[in-house]
């Protein structure tokens, strides 16, 4: 699934504290609303979990419509039928290969969008729908349910079920820098969406045995209770220390490997933390 | 001095004031005073705090809303307490807006990941009020805890008193009177193996972090890191929480802090280097390249 | 000469549906057929060998709306399967967990279907996005009702969207006498917001109940007073929560209920013969596009007694409260009087709760294979699952979804009404659609008597 090789221009990361100067530019910005970025939310076979949780900025959604982002498609909230061009493309759900329209559809938002990014674990990994196996009337062959990244590039990742607004939003804000702020700012959104654009990368697939996996079998876990906090079906414990996965709880979100730490942990960014939540707070009273 | 202690306002030796929590603190019960001021004064409304399980020495995490059961939480138990899994509880069934989290400098990583990239947090990252990190040069599995107890300073589990590690060595005091020291080489092959990629020794990310090295036995070094932490800080030595010594005056000081960050760093940072390598054309992963 | 219309995909409600309409020469509907076009993740199936544990979490998942509903009938369908009493004061969380649900989701719907009507006194329709007053401080409202019922969700459940802490046999959690507190202060201050809301939303209904007409794509279309009338009966389970096989006089009976699949039900083939590309947003399908409902539609049509019913909150309250109001208007007037129901019902439960109460009962059996139920009253309606369990793992699972129970009664609501409002007819039931896909193979006579009647 993964290469370990070697590549040798890669240093691991000093730990340097140097961002939080530059996420404080961000924060005295006047006049951040030059000219909003289209933003569009595309429902595969997905359960509009992942938009509820979108709308759970709640006074924070009005912000960002008011001053980022213009939604222009999305049938559950908007009055748009057909996709149109967009910036950013929220794409919640599963491609059913055996139906036309789904997979017309995604291609479709591929093309029409400059940022594609998977909201939640069914459109990063399946999920659920990784269970599917047909059978059911009235569509029986309806039976095979692939994550987007399996049929089109992805390039953002944003794991969970539901994926939270939190999250959500970070990467909304971060997109609308990185196409409509200055330089530092742009530098700062890349170097926070690195990461979750190193998980679409990563693959398609995940479970809580990658915490086995890519963890623990990698002489990496310390420990934390990280993964059992953000596993949404108390699938996780920890047994002395470390998780122990039940896997006929797990649902193949793959929230637990994103938030452990050891997973990723880019010192560039987080230990700007203070003034980044800071910056995403001012950005959106 | 570099970058190996991170960020921070204020760096002092201090002491709570209150005997009650000298008693069992682990050192100068910088985590319990705090917490407890916190508690008091409303800025926290519960933390969550390890304490005893039902094996001796093995920390459970739990959530601590009042002082008495603060208080539980005292001392350090040397081996993994995953502080963190509580982190979404304590704002759902127990009801939290305002938490508290005591943590090792990963554990403070994990809770700064988590406000950043909430991936499964949701509604957690604005309702950390207080992180409070301490110091960690490694921590161990509960077997390995039980045999260098049993084992190597021949005592029982259940009747050590407390245990420590300063001085360049790991002390296991027993419940009769007994002290026994070992040579930190003993404890190394012992360690959790998790804590040999890790380049944080003073919890730079805390709001407040605390720990022994640095200041005379029985008190704390302190670094108050940022606004959150300046203020409660500030609060509580207003309220006689705790007496001070400027850290320039203590001894073995600040300089010892540093050197210590710096060979833990450095001897991590050679591991993780070393992973790059570890098979034949071949590597370990990375985590802070990417998750691949 | 009647013509076909079709209106695909249709727009703000939930998954991916679509109309097709026959219409007569003044554009009346005839007949109109709507139909689910999501994708079938066939839930039921991927069910049997499961573990009772796995499977609610996953048929929470087949909606993000009412997985409160899915989640609950799921786990209790299991314990009537398995015959699991749970202690009170798990079923008082739950109880919590489903009214703060359902407000949740009825301020969601208030959203939805705003941009469908007028500012009281103008002939400006709402923008709910609008920065502009007063539609900014009704937005806010709105978005602080959900928030309102989304926290408490969070607490008593572990999850605002899909929840956590219900499990077979109770809860994993109790709350804390401090999380008691934070719910019960929650609700007190929604109970005002609920009012406000209500009484907004009243005002916005009466008003558009008294229009003789609504402007759609640039056309001013005439509002029928009759608009989403139907004669097909009502079904409900309980007022608030739920029933189950469990209960001493159960609230649903599956001996009533029977299925027909879509190819008895639905419109064969045809074409489309009209189209308006003036209509909002984009058009209607171009002249000449194939329809084939009976092929396309994604799920059955369950029958209880033999016909289609309403179930909603309409149906709640005509069975419990002796509402009568019909139509379109006065399905989201029942919906509207639910906002307060849910809070005083949250504070009740929570007057009861004991937050040093078992939360899980022991022992929990493994179960038999009998067969459970549980009819769970979901925002949208009777949800009800079905389910044999057999040393912890599943047997037999079936959900009978809100918006499937509705599919057949809304589509037959449509009749009479200018094709150009049909949307408004379908999302006065709040559809959620992509969990509507229920269907099972049903014996040949049962079939005939069902067909028969609905012709
Ligand atoms: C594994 C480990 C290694 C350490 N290494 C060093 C070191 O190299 N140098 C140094 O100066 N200090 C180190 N410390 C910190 C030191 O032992 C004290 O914990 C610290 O000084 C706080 O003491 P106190 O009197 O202020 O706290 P107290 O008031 O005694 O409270 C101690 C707090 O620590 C928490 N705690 C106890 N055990 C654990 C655990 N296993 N994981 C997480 N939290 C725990 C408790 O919840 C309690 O709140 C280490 C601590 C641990 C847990
Ligand atoms: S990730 Fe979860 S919330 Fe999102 S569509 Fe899938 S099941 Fe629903
Ligand atoms: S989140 Fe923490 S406990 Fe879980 S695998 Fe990662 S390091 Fe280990
Ligand atoms: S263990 Fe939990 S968090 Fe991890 S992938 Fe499975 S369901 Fe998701
Ligand atoms: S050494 Fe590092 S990884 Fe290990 S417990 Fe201490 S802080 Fe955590």
């Amino acid at each position: 699934m993964k290469d370990n090789s070697v590549k040798p221009e890669e240093k691991p990361v000093p730990v340097k504290a140097d961002v939080e100067k530059k996420a404080v530019v961000l924060q005295k910005e006047d006049k951040p609303v030059a000219d909003k970025i289209k933003v569009g939310h595309v429902h595969m076979s997905g359960c509009t979990g992942c938009l509820v949780s979108l709308a759970d900025n709640y006074g924070g959604l009005l912000t960002i419509l008011d001053k980022y982002a213009d939604l222009v498609y999305g049938l559950t909230l908007a009055d748009v039928r057909h996709i149109p061009k967009m910036d950013v493309a929220l794409v919640e759900g599963s491609v059913c290969i055996q139906d036309k329209i789904s997979v017309d559809e995604i291609k479709e938002t591929r093309e029409k969008a400059a940022v594609v990014v998977a909201v939640g674990g069914c459109a990063c990994y399946g999920n659920i729908t990784r269970f599917a196996r047909g059978g059911q009337t009235n569509q029986p062959q309806h039976e095979s349910f692939l994550p987007v990244g399996d049929l089109i590039k992805v390039d953002v990742y944003i794991p969970g079920c539901a994926p939270t607004p939190q999250l959500i939003r970070n990467v909304c804000v971060m997109a609308y820098l990185l196409l409509k702020g200055n330089k530092d700012q742009q530098d700062l959104a890349k170097k926070y969406l690195t990461p979750l654009m190193q998980l679409a990368e990563r693959g398609t697939e995940a479970c809580g045995c990658d915490l086995m996996y890519d963890v623990v079998n990698q002489g990496l876990c310390m420990g934390c209770g990280s993964c059992a906090a953000a596993c949404p079906v108390r699938a996780i414990t920890h047994e002395y220390g470390k998780p122990n996965v039940n896997r006929e709880m797990c649902i193949k979100c793959g929230a637990c490997y994103a938030q452990c730490p050891r997973s990723f942990f880019n010192f560039d960014v987080i230990t700007g933390f203070e003034g980044i939540l800071e910056a995403i707070d001012g950005a959106l009273k | 001095m570099g970058t190996e202690l991170g960020n921070y306002k204020l760096c002092i030796s201090a002491r709570s004031t209150d005997k009650e929590i000298l008693k069992k603190a682990q050192d100068g019960g910088i985590v319990t005073q705090i917490f407890k001021y916190a508690l008091e004064e409303g800025i926290i409304d519960g933390a969550i705090v390890s304490g005893p399980s039902d094996e001796p020495w093995r920390p459970r995490p739990f959530v601590a809303t009042t002082v008495e059961e603060l208080m539980k939480s005292r001392g350090t138990r040397y081996n993994i307490s995953p502080n963190v899994s509580f982190i979404k509880e304590a704002t759902r069934s127990y009801g939290l807006d305002r938490i508290g989290i005591v943590g090792t400098p990963c554990q403070m990583q994990a809770v700064r990941k988590g406000q950043l990239y909430p991936v499964g947090l949701r509604d957690v990252p604005d309702k950390i009020a207080l992180a409070i990190g301490i110091f960690c040069m490694e921590n161990f599995p509960y077997q390995s805890i039980k045999q260098l107890v049993e084992d190597h300073a021949a005592m029982k589990l259940e009747s050590v008193k407390k245990m420590e590690i300063g001085k360049g060595k790991f002390w296991v005091y027993g419940e009769r009177g007994q002290v026994v020291q070992l040579p930190l080489k003993v404890t190394h092959k012992y360690e959790q193996p998790g804590c040999h990629v890790c380049l944080d020794y003073v919890a730079n990310l805390a709001d407040v972090s605390t720990g022994s090295v640095g200041s005379p036995d029985g008190w704390s070094t302190v670094f108050v890191r940022t606004k959150k932490g300046d203020d409660i800080w500030s609060k509580a030595i207003a309220a006689g929480c705790f007496e001070t010594k400027p850290i320039e005056q203590v001894k073995p000081g600040l300089e010892l802090v540093s050197k210590l960050a710096n060979e833990k760093i450095t001897k991590n940072q050679k591991t993780v280097e070393e992973r790059a390598k570890f098979g034949v054309n071949k590597a370990l992963r990375n985590p802070y390249i990417s998750p691949k | 000469m009647s013509k076909i219309v079709e209106i695909s995909p249709t727009t703000r409600h939930e998954g991916h549906s679509k109309l097709v309409l026959k219409v007569d020469d003044a554009g009346i509907i005839e007949r109109g057929d709507w139909l689910s076009i999501t994708p079938v993740r066939g839930v039921e199936k991927l069910a049997i060998g499961k573990t009772m544990d796995q499977v609610p979490k996953i048929a929470s998942r087949v909606c993000g709306i009412c997985p409160i509903a899915h989640t609950l009938a799921g786990i209790e369908s299991m314990e009537g399967s398995i015959r699991c009493e749970i202690p009170r004061d798990a079923k008082l969380l739950r109880i919590v967990l489903q009214c703060a649900n359902r407000l949740h989701s009825i301020a969601l719907h208030n959203i939805l279907i705003l941009p469908d009507f007028y500012i009281p006194g103008t002939d400006t329709k709402i923008n709910p996005f609008t920065p502009e007053e007063p539609v900014r401080s009704v937005a806010k409202r709105i978005q602080r009702l959900r928030e309102i019922g989304q926290t408490i969700g969070e607490i008593a459940g572990g999850e605002a969207v899909h929840p956590s802490n219900p499990r077979v046999g109770g809860l994993y959690k109790a709350c804390t006498p401090h999380a008691k507190a934070k719910m019960y202060d929650l609700a007190k201050e929604g109970l005002v917001l609920a009012h406000e809301q209500m009484e907004f939303m009243l005002a916005v209904l009466n008003n558009m109940k008294k229009r003789d007409w609504t402007e759609v794509g640039g056309k001013q279309i005439p509002l029928p007073k009759t608009l989403g009338y139907h004669n097909q009966g009502y079904m409900a389970a309980h007022p608030m929560y739920a029933s189950s096989n469990l209960d001493d006089n159960p609230g649903w009976d599956p001996q009533r209920w029977t299925d027909v699949r879509p190819w008895d039900w639905y419109m064969g083939e045809g074409e489309v013969s009209l189209a308006d590309p003036s209509y909002p947003i984009g058009g209607t399908s171009p002249v000449g596009t194939k329809v084939n409902p009976q092929m396309e539609a994604c799920t059955g049509v369950p029958l209880y007694d033999g016909a289609p019913v309403e179930v909603g909150p309409r149906a709640r309250l005509v069975k419990f409260k002796n509402f009568d109001e019909k139509g379109t208007w006065g399905q989201h007037i029942a919906r509207q009087l639910e906002y307060t129901d849910n809070l005083y019902t949250i504070i009740n439960a929570l007057d009861e709760y004991n937050p040093s109460g078992k939360v899980l009962a022991d022992p929990i059996p493994q179960g038999d294979g009998s067969m459970g139920w549980a009819a769970n009253e979901a925002p949208r309606g009777t949800d009800v699952h079905l389910a044999k369990v057999k040393d912890g793992r599943v047997l037999y699972y079936e959900m009978l979804v809100p918006t499937t129970w509705n599919f057949p009664t809304c589509s037959r609501a449509l009749t009479g009404a200018p094709w150009q409002v049909a949307e408004m007819v379908v999302r006065a039931y709040d559809p959620c659609v992509s969990c509507a896909t229920h269907m099972i193979v049903i014996d040949e006579d049962k079939r005939i008597v069902a067909q028969k009647l609905i012709q």
